[in-house]
């Protein structure tokens, strides 16, 4: 089952007056969000790294959640920027791709909400800039493989990650 | 599996908190800059036209300007601690494209050769600088401190904004005690004081609240 976004903010609600037994649930209703969230968007075996970076930010900054406001695109503003982060530090993985998973389970846009998902975030950068950061940074292909795929030269897919990125995370709380 | 992940430890050592409040921040930087404003009055003494409390029109669009400036790039700053998706406010860009006016007008004006003013009298502008962004270091203190406790998403952009704030603020505490309403001074000499505090403010900030 995916919590919805009124299951979670009273989740969160109650977590933030110190209970622990909505905490528990939330933490793990939200781990299970943020699993399908990330998935083919970061090489399938750094999810389970990016779920649990991102719960531990949810847990040090969840004061600065406010209960007046929606709690999905708060999670979203904190997931996106642990990606962000996520793909910096993440140079070249292992040529894993990503894992072939049930299409069925593509409902995925709809259950986070296309205004707040990471593909979204994507389409606010230019294409060039998008797609070598799909291809590098999410896939896990080497420049090499990205100069022959995009025609860009390697300097070229090298600054348009860099500046990629660094838009990317001036846009995180844009939708 | 990230390092120290355990999801019963966090549970376990789950506290009540008290969610961050825009107002509480607000209220402490506007403290610190009514605090700094008092200082430059009592060290260097009021305008003797506020004194008399007859301003001069060129101080009152000049304190309103940089009030504008300081408060909408501040506002802007301290939200940045509770990020949302979607949330993004852009009324700080209206704040700097009104301050501008300062700048681009004194630009004119100098074009037309009547930028004495500003030019012989560079010794009190680098004051104002100075005093400028002493008292903005003091109001960006609370901002960053705020800004630590939350969740800023666009660190840079956070620096930026607390750098314009702060730079704002100062300006128009030492705004109390400078005497010159030439268009060229103030356009040449606080967007010096202002755009110091931006670029220092971009430098600092963002190794301060990365998170």
């Amino acid at each position: 089952m995916i919590a919805n976004e009124e299951g979670l903010r009273r989740l969160m609600r109650l977590s933030l007056t110190g209970d622990k037994q909505a905490y528990a649930v939330l933490l793990e209703q939200t781990a299970k969000w943020l699993a399908r969230y990330f998935r083919q968007k970061i090489a399938a075996d750094a999810v389970d790294d990016l779920v649990q970076d991102t719960l531990i930010s949810l847990h040090r900054k969840r004061a600065s959640y406010d209960p007046t406001r929606p709690f999905l695109p708060w999670l979203a503003a904190i997931a996106r920027y642990r990606w962000i982060d996520r793909l910096r530090q993440t140079y070249r993985h292992e040529a894993q791709m990503l894992e072939d998973y049930d299409k069925a389970e593509d409902s995925h846009e709809e259950v986070v909400g296309a205004r707040i998902s990471i593909d979204r975030l994507l389409d606010m950068i230019p294409t060039a800039q998008a797609d070598v950061i799909r291809y590098v940074k999410i896939e896990g292909h080497s420049i090499d493989e990205a100069c022959a795929h995009t025609g860009q030269s390697e300097s070229l897919v090298k600054v348009n990650i860099h500046r990629g990125l660094k838009k990317l995370s001036a846009l995180v709380e844009s939708e | 599996m990230t390092q120290g992940f355990d999801l019963d430890a966090m549970v376990a050592e789950l506290e009540p908190v008290k969610p961050l409040r825009l107002s509480q921040a607000i209220s402490s930087v506007l403290a610190i800059a009514i605090a700094a404003a008092a200082l430059v009055v009592l060290v260097k003494g009021a305008r003797t036209d506020v004194v008399a409390f007859d301003p001069n029109p060129m101080f009152l669009l000049r304190a309103g300007l940089l009030l504008l400036l300081g408060g909408g790039c501040g506002w802007a700053a301290l939200s940045m601690a509770s990020p949302s998706v979607g949330k993004q406010g852009q009324s700080w860009k209206m704040a700097i494209a009104a301050a501008a006016l300062l700048p681009l007008a004194a630009l004119i004006v100098a074009l037309t050769g009547r930028a004495e003013v500003a030019t012989a009298n560079a010794y009190f502008g680098l004051q104002c600088m100075a005093f400028s962004g002493l008292s903005g270091l003091a109001t960006a203190v609370p901002m960053v401190l705020w800004l630590r406790r939350g969740a800023p998403t666009s660190p840079e952009r956070a620096g930026w904004l607390t750098g314009v704030a702060a730079g704002g603020l100062g300006a128009f505490a030492y705004g109390l005690h400078c005497p010159f309403n030439d268009v060229v001074y103030i356009g040449l000499w606080y967007s010096l004081a202002v755009g110091l505090c931006a670029v220092l403010g971009r430098l600092v900030v963002p190794r301060l609240i990365r998170w």
